[in-house]
């Protein structure tokens, strides 16, 4: 039996980006997080900034404090007034491998988005709250704010295995907050190889919504798609695996003669391969109903990216019984399908290839494979016992604030537009 | 009071910067409403080039009407960038008609260099001007001001002191055994400590020196910080005190950047901290320490004597004091070693004699000689040998394609080039995303290139490099001698 949960305290959630339609991993899982422990009894804030755009950080809400479904929510303006040149140059050269001087690093974390407002925020009224949690770590609040009152800060870490996670601004953010939040024991063990001073950390797992049902035979129709398809959702773009997808799906089904589609939905360009362009389907952004049928229609999900703390989309995708072929790098969607036993892992194009084949020939057995994924999902990433590790971590970490205290530090909640 | 603050900003990694946004925070809680300009982008509200020359002066002048007070810390090597006389005096020209503009003006000396502001010539009279133009200064030492109104004789009514730690607060809530077992520090053993950036003038090598012998006594010496800058002095320094450091029993170098956190936390874990400066003006290591009440050895530089006050601060002249100071923390007799007797007895006098140099030097030393075997040298040189990835370095430097500013000083030209630009982005914009693949592209073929080349050389010569288990052993080039001779 656990003991007693002790809910004194003002929690902040520091997400860059709020609001129910924000696309982004750890944006989702913050306001489940923040909802979540709402509806639990912890006294929850938002602090966040005006902007919904992850590219062009254009303040679209207002500034001040709101009510947003049931959330205080605490908006700042996002500045974004440099060109972006360093951020380019010094970031190619990070992604190529290279150690750069901590001047530079500053560098190219100012030369983007930063909320200045939030960071004054902390530094004045910081004290106010029990724990002040963010993520991920690569996102300039995560590195700037973190440190006002590290002993209250706590973070959902959402690291890769990239190469910006070896250069040394990083490393007061992973060693020096009051907790770590982790996902699965890949993202644990990454954390201790490139860490070695490691903040206190606990591996909580990462909450699924499960969708009421599904129709499979809805998508077909209303998207004119009939034949098998494997599908993909999520940002289009060279450090998720796209670019590597599309190559390696053109190869597969041309030289093998495979009957597969490929559907994909999200952001970013498309840009197929002339010997496939009319096997894409970009659907763009779908209706949760859209998504949850697409899922349950596909013949599998495929998941090229490399850098993943968690992956939410395997996720969806075994709920639907759907088998998910993963790429093998990176370590944590290896980790889910060795343990669901509901996919296949490859490591190159050849085994990528050979998965497609299998697929091709025996469809009743790749069924099979997929249905084991849901019982996966549905014994490890329930939200409820997550909500519930994230509460055993937070009161361990962090130390609930004097009666009195707490009495007096929650204001009256000003309502703006 | 609506207050401006002129000075780096978190998250610049810089001790100015922290001890300005805790002094941000302290002035809010005061009530004040405070907006930040730095030099650069940052947590702060506002930023302008400081090192612009006199038109940051001109810039900051523009401003300082809309705040009822400026603050400003001051350190030369945030304004100069030079130390040509004429570009510093202009610069101080300008900088005094900003004061003279606003209504009022703090100026907080970090560092002052004096040699600038001796004489009568123009760099000192712009100096002059440009202190005697604020409203008031602020020292954190009495030895530092006094030097100060030497060379720059200002009214003695506006030279404030300032508790140097104010405004600092704790940033660990560990407790001392959670600090050591969060740091791997066995809970008995007696920890000193050099904390900081490392640069020569802190004199941590001094500590190492000072330090030899006592790891046999159950202490260690542990240095913690990273260098302010990549420049080749500073990396030299480092890599020295690296090698001091692997060949000194017990002294460990944790070079890198920490958190605030891990800077405090270190701090709890220790017994003493140790400040061996060579020159300094005041500390803000000695103002944390203070905060969790640690013991201090310190050099007698600058204002430090003056810094300590009445705190746990041990005072020395020179290095011998410095060594007498951390044996007095350990309770180490200094005359034991030098009572021992030799045992000279027996028919080989030089092995007894060389066996007890030997032992009496490993007690003295803390244990074994490092590098025994091989230069130390050598032991830098492997660490420095080219690592995979050196034939990419070229490529991965190569800036990405930038688009220069669609700017003009030209009326009009300005507003063109951004609409020529939003007229021709549909068809750049592909062509420079394509440039960047192209890099990424022969980055990974390089690296590719040379695994492949490292695992043959493997192969062909074990001990290369790459993978050359099992490979035959290459035959013996004097095994042929014979048969050609």
């Amino acid at each position: 039996m656990q003991p007693p949960v002790d809910r004194t305290g003002k929690i902040a959630f520091v997400p860059a980006r709020f609001g129910p339609d924000i696309i982004g991993g750890a944006e989702i899982v913050l306001r489940h997080l923040a909802m979540g422990l709402q509806d639990r009894g912890w006294e929850v804030e938002v602090l966040t900034t005006a902007a919904l755009d992850y590219f062009t950080w254009k303040n679209e809400l207002p500034v001040g404090v709101a009510v947003e479904d049931g959330l205080t929510v605490r908006r700042f303006e996002a500045v974004k007034s440099t060109a972006g040149r360093d951020r380019d140059e010094i970031g190619m050269r990070m992604f190529g491998g290279e150690q750069i001087p901590l001047v530079e690093q500053e560098r190219w974390l100012n030369d983007d988005v930063r909320i200045p407002g939030l960071y004054q925020h902390l530094l004045t009224r910081g004290e106010e709250y029990r724990a002040i949690v963010f993520g991920p770590y690569l996102f300039w609040p995560s590195v700037a704010c973190s440190q006002v009152h590290p002993t209250r800060s706590v973070l959902w870490t959402c690291l890769h295995d990239e190469p910006y996670a070896y250069q040394s601004i990083f490393a007061p953010v992973l060693s020096g907050v009051a907790g770590l939040f982790l996902q699965t024991e890949p993202e644990h063990e990454l954390a201790h190889s490139i860490f070695p001073q490691l903040a206190p950390h606990d591996v909580v797992g990462c909450g699924v919504e499960v969708p009421e049902g599904y129709d499979p035979e809805r998508f077909r129709q209303k998207f004119g798609i009939t034949e098998p398809f494997l599908l993909y959702a999520g940002r289009r773009e060279g450090a998720k695996g796209w670019d590597e997808l599309l190559e390696m799906f053109a190869r597969s089904v041309v030289a093998r003669g495979l009957p597969f589609h490929l559907v994909t939905m999200g952001a970013g360009d498309v840009n197929p391969p002339a010997s496939v362009a009319d096997r894409v389907h970009d659907l763009g952004f779908l209706s949760e109903e859209d998504r949850n049928d697409a899922y349950a229609a596909a013949t599998a999900y495929v998941q090229p990216s490399r850098y993943e703390a968690f992956s939410r989309t395997i996720m969806e995708s075994w709920l639907a019984e759907t088998p998910v072929v993963g790429v093998g790098q990176g370590g944590v969607v290896r980790y889910h399908i060795e343990r669901s036993r509901a996919g296949i892992v490859y490591d190159d194009r050849y085994e990528f290839e050979e998965a497609l084949v299998f697929l091709a020939a025996h469809p009743e057995a790749a069924e099979r494979l997929g249905a084991s994924g849901r019982r996966y999902v549905l014994d490890h990433y329930q939200w409820e016992d997550v909500l519930t590790r994230v509460e055993q971590s937070l009161t361990s970490w962090t130390t609930a604030p004097a009666p009195a205290a707490a009495a007096t530090a929650a204001p009256a909640v000003e309502v703006a537009g | 009071m609506r207050i401006l603050m002129v000075s780096p900003y978190p998250p610049k990694r810089d001790g100015i910067a922290t001890y300005a946004a805790q002094a941000v925070a302290h002035l809010e809680r005061q009530g004040h409403q405070v907006e930040v300009l730095s030099p650069e982008p940052s947590a702060a509200h506002h930023h302008l080039d400081f090192q612009a020359g006199p038109r940051f002066g001109a810039a900051l002048a523009r401003r300082v009407r809309a705040y009822d007070k400026i603050v400003l810390q001051w350190h030369p090597a945030f304004f100069y960038r030079s130390s040509d006389p004429t570009h510093r005096a202009a610069v101080d020209a300008a900088l005094a008609v900003a004061f003279k503009i606003a209504p009022q003006v703090e100026v907080w000396v970090h560092e002052f260099e004096y040699e600038d502001a001796r004489g009568g010539g123009v760099r000192a009279q712009a100096s002059r001007l440009l202190f005697r133009s604020a409203t008031a200064l602020f020292f954190h030492s009495e030895t530092e001001r006094d030097r100060f109104l030497e060379v720059v004789p200002v009214d003695p009514a506006m030279a404030h002191l300032a508790q140097h730690g104010e405004a600092f607060v704790r940033r660990s809530a560990a407790t001392r055994e959670e600090a050591r077992a969060s740091l791997g520090i066995d809970p008995d053993s007696t920890v000193f400590l050099c904390i900081g950036f490392i640069q020569e003038h802190k004199g941590f090598d001094r500590a190492v020196h000072a330090f030899s012998g006592l790891a046999a006594h159950g202490a260690r010496l542990d240095i913690v910080g990273s260098t302010r800058l990549d420049e080749p002095d500073f990396v030299a320094y480092l890599n020295e005190l690296d090698r001091l450091c692997a060949a000194t029993p017990g002294a460990s170098l944790h070079a890198g950047y920490i958190s605030d956190e891990l800077f405090d936390r270190w701090i709890v874990a220790s017994d003493a901290v140790v400040l061996p400066y060579r020159h300094i003006w005041s500390s803000g290591v000695m103002e944390r320490a203070a905060l969790y009440e640690r013991p201090v050895i310190a050099t007698r530089v600058g204002g430090l004597a003056e810094q300590a006050g009445d705190r746990l601060v041990t005072l020395v002249d020179d290095d011998a004091g410095l060594a007498a100071a951390m044996r007095q923390v350990l309770g180490v007799d200094d005359s034991a070693a030098e009572e021992r007797a030799w045992n000279l007895d027996g028919d080989d006098l030089f092995t007894a004699v060389q066996s007890q140099v030997r032992e009496r030097a490993r007690l003295v030393r803390g244990g074994e000689v490092a590098f025994a075997g091989a230069t130390p040298g050598a032991a830098v040189a492997r660490e420095t040998a080219p690592t995979p990835g050196t034939a990419t370095l070229p490529v991965r430097r190569l800036p990405p394609f930038s688009r220069p500013p669609a700017t003009s000083l030209r009326p009009g030209v300005s507003q063109l080039k951004r609409a020529v630009r939003r007229l021709i982005s549909w068809e750049v914009d592909p062509v420079v995303h394509h440039e960047l693949l192209l890099q990424q592209a022969v980055v990974a073929s390089l690296d590719t290139l040379e695994q492949r080349l490292a695992a043959v050389e493997g192969a062909v010569r074990p001990g290369t490099g790459g993978n050359g288990a099992g490979a035959p052993a290459p035959a013996d080039p004097s095994s042929d001698r014979g048969s050609t001779a």
